[in-house]
């Protein structure tokens, strides 16, 4: 394969990847909900940008269509288990991407095993293939940048003090009239509805869709993602995607000198940097930072006072 | 219900659910495979020695990860994590090992007819061993003294530590029980069906249905709850071919089961078994 188009390729994949692990970073960094089944959202919205754009809908009616049903699904799926501890969550979703995989594989109106073959989103006659990338990668960057300042006026806005504050005590949070299910069932389909975007955007990419897409490994990649990059920092996340992309494409550029299966390799290296992470370094490689208010540019730029309980 | 058991017993002992349980399983299921038909030293010493591998690998992981992690102050999702991250390693380091290619028992099982059921000697060993381990747990739990330490340790770790129980050493035992339950389970499952790295994977879910059904860290429950969740699987399958559907649905079942319990009883059954 020619070098610049895997490059360019790496490129859209950090882009679609960066905006599942922003959504993830949503739920588990900002609002402290395990969702453990990632993937299923991606997947209600790869299928939905599949199946609609067969009907002939445009592309962009297919994408917002794709993050709206994977914000229903998401609230339907975390309805029962929000008030409930965080470890409900985490299996029940999990079982509901299981689910969705087993769905679409044994279905024939999603394909079936054989999947179903997408057009892509922009078509210009007679370009090359590098052309076709880098509108791609103008369509998927665009997407990126708006989910990166939903993402950050979400996190540094009164509202996502709210939600930090639930992470961290949900009982004081609650003692303040704050209402723990709502804000963390908002968050959870604030959250699918961009893994679903990623989804649409991954399949018209890739110009088909199969159910083998949709693992399980799919979620804890990214997990890997906000992990290594630093939970609640949306900076750290992005670098987290970028560095856990550049590690996949490695291995498989490294698949002639291995030795073992670069997919056994490529497993084994993540579950063991994962565990690595939460040893050494629990806040990832960008910390969470304070929230931007007048009190704390007061505290820090003002009259010297050290407080650190304001920064919080 | 035996891979179950050791799900449910760590997962009440260690306030984490570990997914990496499944990997225990399908090690287990690979270790008995390796004794039973690699080396050709029958059945009976391929269930001991995966029972002693799976056991010690599960005492590793948790002395090694889970308690250092606890200790370092990780919350609950980190740990769900750290078992997942785990679950790779296992089972990828199984899948370079023994490669991705299904195995089978060579093991063949006189089969009989019982009525209109076709029964072979495998279920009835299996139904053998579960009622068999199933009679020793609850001897062990209600009548020797590590039995007592466990069951109080699950209930509050605080007063059996002031009580004078090693905890520490409690959930050792009971992690080093539950990954030797799982081997058993593993075993079963690979001389019915095949053996392969996702062995563990396919079942994990149903067990964790099993295991919030049956109340978490709920031995009876989860012995019951097993019952419940197999017989609406089998009574399921035959309405969802009644229906005209695939019968892969089988695991959305347990799925149904566990979403149904959560919204009704997130305790499971165990408040019928206050005692236990």
């Amino acid at each position: 394969m020619d070098p610049l188009l895997y490059g360019l390729d790496l490129v859209v994949f950090i882009g679609i990847f960066g905006i599942v692990a922003l959504s993830l970073n949503l739920e588990f960094g900002f609002a402290g909900l395990a969702n453990f089944g990632k993937v299923a959202f991606f997947l209600v919205g790869a299928y939905t940008y599949a199946l609609l754009s067969q009907i002939g809908i445009p592309f962009s009616l297919c994408l917002i269509a794709g993050g709206l049903v994977a914000a229903i699904f998401g609230l339907l799926v975390s309805l029962p288990t929000l008030r409930l501890r965080v470890d409900y969550l985490a299996i029940s979703v999990l079982a509901f991407g299981e689910i969705l995989r087993l769905i679409v594989k044994s279905e024939d109106f999603a394909g079936g095993d054989w999947g179903i073959s997408v057009a892509p989103a922009i078509t210009i006659a007679g370009a090359s293939p590098h052309v076709g990338v880098l509108v791609n990668i103008g369509l998927v960057y665009f997407c990126l940048l708006i989910c990166f300042v939903i993402a950050q006026l979400l996190a540094n806005s009164p509202y996502g003090r709210v939600v930090r504050a639930i992470r961290d005590d949900e009982v004081a949070a609650e003692a303040l009239g704050k209402d723990r299910a709502k804000y963390r069932a908002q968050i959870f389909m604030i959250g699918s509805a961009m893994a679903g975007l990623a989804g649409g955007l991954y399949v018209q990419y890739l110009h088909y869709v199969l159910p083998g897409m949709f693992v399980p490994m799919v979620t804890f990649t990214v997990w890997i993602m906000v992990l290594l990059g630093g939970p609640a920092n949306n900076w750290g996340v992005l670098l987290g995607a970028v560095l856990v992309e550049l590690f996949k494409y490695g291995t498989n550029l490294a698949k002639p000198i291995l030795p073992i299966d670069p997919i056994n390799l490529q497993y084994i290296l993540f579950g063991a940097l994962i565990i690595l992470v939460l040893f050494y370094r629990p806040q990832g490689l960008l910390k969470e930072s304070p929230i931007k208010t007048k009190a704390l540019e007061l505290v820090r730029y003002g009259k010297g006072v050290v407080n650190n309980k304001a920064s919080k | 219900m035996l891979g179950a058991v050791g799900l449910t017993m760590t997962y009440g002992l260690s306030g984490f659910p570990n997914f990496a349980h499944a990997e225990f399983i399908t090690l287990g299921a690979f270790i008995g495979y390796f004794v039973a038909d690699q080396l050709g030293l029958g059945l009976s010493l391929a269930f001991i020695v995966a029972f002693l591998v799976s056991g010690i690998v599960g005492f590793l992981c948790y002395r090694g990860i889970f308690q250092p992690l606890a200790k370092r102050g990780a919350t609950i999702i980190h740990l769900m994590v750290a078992s997942i991250a785990l679950g790779f390693i296992l089972r990828h380091s199984i899948g370079a090992i023994w490669s991705w290619r299904p195995l089978y028992f060579t093991t063949s099982w006189p089969a009989f007819d019982l009525g209109p059921i076709r029964v072979t000697g495998l279920w009835l060993l299996l139904i053998f061993t579960a009622v068999t381990l199933a009679f020793v747990m609850h001897l062990i739990l209600t009548r020797t003294k590590i039995g007592k330490a466990i069951r109080a340790t699950s209930s509050n770790p605080e007063l059996a530590l002031a009580s004078g129980i090693n905890i520490d050493r409690v959930i050792w035992i009971t992690w080093f029980v539950g990954g030797g339950l799982a081997a058993i389970a593993g075993i079963f499952r690979g001389a019915d069906t095949q053996i392969w790295p996702m062995t563990g994977w396919d079942i994990i879910l149903p067990m964790f249905a099993v295991v919030i059904l049956g109340g978490i860290g709920n031995f009876y429950g989860a012995i019951v709850a097993a019952f419940i969740v197999g017989l609406a699987e089998n009574i399921g399958v035959v309405v969802l071919v009644a229906l005209g559907l695939s019968t892969t649905y089988r695991i959305g079942i347990a799925f149904v089961i566990l979403i149904v319990t959560l919204i009704i009883k997130p305790q499971g059954l165990a408040m019928l078994f206050r005692r236990a």
